[in-house]
């Protein structure tokens, strides 16, 4: 193990390097580039034996990577919001031939209008494209999450493609000390369990055309691989745990739960945000805590009900807008409420386009919420938080 | 939900095989009938036919799990020797064929 100084980009490189990936595909796009130039890097130096296809455009690098992943090598790319878009079709391809394909998503805003910065829309976007999806607080967590994310990927009783998803600048471009795990430990952690389809002594025509009396199938089918992932994020992260030291709390994590009354819930760099906020708020004597979601597909939804069990207050504070709903965790978060319980559930749509969310906007929520519940109101299905106008 | 259908995990199948249900016999409406005695195996059919769903010889054969039943066939034949035959003949929800 050695300690680096590592932007997003470069922790995303790393852990691709360490997993040995055989193929990659990717086309530049601002802010995901540093990816592939990291990996580029670690190629031409001899330190990755890897065959790097260039091509034309997002598209392309996916519909290669569905490819090489049929014929049973480790894949990885990286993009974002308009290549994450352009994508869209065959993230679809790569999930209902359920192939492992793994992709780092650095968050980025969707145009228009035209944006660089940080937000989750682009990967709520693909909320039902029947990838696992996973979210990470800091560059340690980029790295650690994405050697996970191809052990759950992988894994038999899932085999399902996962985007692992870090926002644009407040990580992709911001240096942070990395632990950079040995190979061997790598190794250890990640065996090769990859099938290949397309085998010329066995040949195969792969995704025929498929009509009422099977597709239905083939999709329970997936939407259950999917539902396994749940179960598999947990033995993922005790394995991860157990070997390397850092226990990210697998589909979620509980910071200052214990006693809580309000719980804020958030995904992404602002929980980095939320644990300062709850410490300043704990100081003075509040009882809150913060609930971080890492898996948001599957949704962990059994995780969450329990860790809320005792909590009287929800805060969930989204990075995105589904426009004409609200907040895509906030929608998960209540509907995983509504059947057990009457916990009124507040709901912030922040920090969209790169907007700034610090310490201060979220003890302010926080005594936003408070003070609509002590008054009695019923939460809003959402507001907007911070704006100028 | 058809618990006992045994799915591959990727949606594939054998090569030479396809999906049951994209087999062209499921929803063809009309096949190809060699008249045998017209025809002068001069193999138009066969340079004609788009899916290569024709193979001759001795006589000419049509491979009804690709054929779509266009007729392009027995349009471009010079001896008259290719009618299409309705799959549905008297009960339409029947699909014809004996295959």
């Amino acid at each position: 193990m050695i300690r680096q100084l590592l932007n997003g980009n470069e922790a995303a490189a790393a852990a691709a390097r360490l997993a040995k990936i055989e193929v990659m595909a990717a086309y530049p796009i601002t802010p995901a580039s540093g990816v592939m130039e990291g990996l580029s890097r670690h190629i031409a130096a001899g330190e990755l034996r890897c065959n790097f296809i260039r091509v034309e455009s997002d598209h392309s690098a996916l519909a290669s990577l569905i490819g090489a992943a049929l014929c049973g090598v480790r894949t990885f790319s990286a993009t974002n919001s308009q290549g994450l878009a352009y994508m869209s079709e065959l993230l679809y391809h790569a999930s209902g031939l359920r192939l492992p394909v793994v992709m780092a998503v650095v968050n980025r805003a969707l145009s228009a209008p035209h944006s660089r910065f940080p937000e989750h829309g682009d990967a709520m976007a693909q909320e039902a494209s029947g990838w696992i999806q996973l979210y990470c607080e800091n560059n340690q967590e980029v790295l650690d999450t994405l050697l996970q994310a191809f052990y759950l990927a992988e894994d038999e009783q899932v085999s399902l493609p996962a985007m692992v998803n870090y926002e644009s600048y407040i990580q992709s471009h911001t240096r942070e000390v990395v632990e950079v795990p040995a190979q061997e430990e790598v190794d250890a952690f990640l065996p090769r369990r990859l099938q290949a389809w397309l085998d010329v002594e066995h040949p195969r025509g792969i995704n025929v055309v498929t009509g009422p009396e099977l597709y239905m199938d083939y999709k329970y089918a997936q939407d259950e691989a999917l539902q396994r992932a749940l179960a598999v994020c947990g033995q993922v992260n005790e394995a991860f745990a157990a070997r390397f030291g850092r226990d990210w709390g697998g589909a979620a994590e509980g910071y200052r739960l214990e006693g809580a009354e309000l719980a804020m819930v958030t995904m992404g760099s602002m929980a980095a945000t939320a644990r300062m906020a709850v410490d300043q708020l704990r100081d003075e004597g509040q009882k809150v805590g913060l609930l971080k979601v890492r898996l948001f597909r599957p949704f962990p939804a059994p995780r969450i009900l329990r860790m809320l069990v005792g909590v009287q207050t929800v805060l969930v504070i989204d990075r995105n807008i589904i426009y004409g709903s609200g907040g895509a965790l906030a929608r998960e978060v209540r509907s995983v409420l509504s059947h057990q319980s009457d916990t009124p559930v507040y709901s912030f749509i922040a920090g969209l386009g790169g907007r700034e969310v610090g310490t201060g906007d979220l003890v302010k929520m926080y005594h936003d919420a408070r003070q609509a519940q002590a008054s009695g109101k019923k939460p809003a299905p959402y507001a907007w938080y911070g704006l100028t106008g | 939900m058809s618990k006992s259908l045994t799915l591959p995990r990727t949606p594939s199948a054998e090569a030479g095989t396809m999906a049951r249900s994209s087999l062209a016999r499921v929803w063809r409406e009309q096949r190809p009938l060699v008249k045998m005695d017209l025809c002068n195996l001069c193999g138009r059919c066969l340079f004609y036919c788009p899916e290569g769903a024709l193979a001759g010889g001795r006589e000419i054969l049509a491979n009804l799990d690709f054929c779509k039943g266009c007729g392009i066939c027995a349009n471009e034949c010079p001896a008259r020797a290719i009618v299409m035959q309705p799959e549905y003949t008297k009960d339409p929800g029947l699909i014809g064929g004996d295959e």
